[in-house]
């Protein structure tokens, strides 16, 4: 699946993959890809940019650690983070329970 | 602790991928190095997890390049941040050293055998509300350089030029101001005997040259920077 059909939904996937703690770059995109079931296969160098625009907005703080003699940047929820993955999970749940009683295939009623 | 060992031509082939995706990276060294580390460190990651599954090396290295993304799409996919990056540091820069320059030059100005505020603006003098005219300008634009780049600025949905445009603008101004201040200073040393005292009006000068240069650079990053996201 391309980014822009994730267009308006990556950063709450991407604050939803560190809400069990702190991932890098390539681990994100891992737990994107095998959390959707493979359906979320970005490309790993363009998850990286959002990442840094999350860090800029407060929601994710970034900290460098040295791992197999090479520098690791590892991203965590920030509390604005973790208040707005809140927020976006009420809102999607709010959201897919309207499609879904829309578009969930049984007939409705004809308003009279 | 030493790190998984890569063939010499996996190495050559990441290094040349990351090389070229710093090529065309624009914005502040310290930003784009951290950003070569951190791609650097995912690719390997990348290809190490190939590798234990079995693929062989120059496959492995293939695959892992082409799951990153080409360098031009990932390059792409960062100028917006590095504009902000950038826009965002030239702005403090202008914030910090405005202030100062301006200290200093009323300070040379109080030496001077006849300070403006003392009477009617005449010579050199006369350019003297460009200056101001300058100031005008850079404050609102460097006011909405910070306001664009900071926690909340991503969240008010402004373009990605806007940050490096509107630093650019501040940093327009700020050498006009410089300029305009050292036209001025110069052809009032030429125009009467000059100040009681050279050390003030020295060091003035000396602030604006210095300035005015460093704010012409970050007025050429700026637009390097706009160019980018436009």
């Amino acid at each position: 699946m391309r980014a822009e059909v994730l267009k308006g939904h990556l950063d709450a996937l991407l604050l939803a993959t560190l809400a069990a703690g702190p991932r890098h770059g390539y681990a994100i995109k891992e737990a994107l890809r095998v959390g959707s079931g493979g359906r979320f296969d970005l490309p790993t160098g363009t998850v990286y940019p959002a990442l840094h625009r999350l860090e800029r907005a407060g929601l994710i703080r970034g900290s460098w650690s040295t791992v197999n003699g090479r520098r690791r940047r590892s991203y965590e929820l920030t509390p604005s983070g973790r208040r707005a993955l809140s927020d976006e999970r009420s809102s999607w749940q709010e959201f897919s329970a309207a499609v879904s009683a829309l578009l969930g295939g049984a007939p409705r009623p004809a308003a009279t | 602790m030493s790190g998984p060992r890569h063939h010499p031509a996996d190495r050559d082939a990441v290094a040349d991928y990351l090389a070229a995706v710093a090529a065309r990276l624009t914005g502040p060294a310290t930003a784009r190095v951290a950003i070569t580390d951190e791609l650097r460190d995912g690719l390997l990651e990348t290809l190490e997890r190939h590798l234990a599954r079995g693929r062989p090396d120059r496959e492995a290295t293939a695959a892992a390049i082409a799951e990153f993304g080409d360098p031009h799409t990932v390059a792409t996919a960062f100028a917006p941040e590095l504009a902000a990056v950038q826009a965002r540091r030239v702005a403090l820069g202008l914030l910090v050293t405005g202030p100062l320059v301006g200290l200093a030059w009323i300070a040379a100005a109080a030496a001077t055998a006849s300070p403006p505020w003392r009477q009617e603006l005449t010579g050199p003098w006369l350019a003297l509300p460009l200056v101001g005219l300058a100031l005008v300008v850079a404050g609102p634009a460097l006011g909405l350089t910070v306001a664009a780049t900071g926690q909340r600025g991503g969240r008010l949905g402004r373009r990605a030029s806007f940050p490096p445009t509107a630093a650019a603008i501040a940093a327009l101004a700020a050498v006009v101001a410089d300029l305009t201040l050292l036209t001025i200073i110069t052809g009032q040393a030429l125009a009467s005997p000059g100040p009681s005292t050279w050390a003030p009006v020295l060091l003035a000068a000396g602030a604006s040259l210095t300035r005015g240069t460093l704010a012409g650079r970050a007025l050429r990053r700026c637009l390097a920077a706009r160019a980018a996201v436009t």
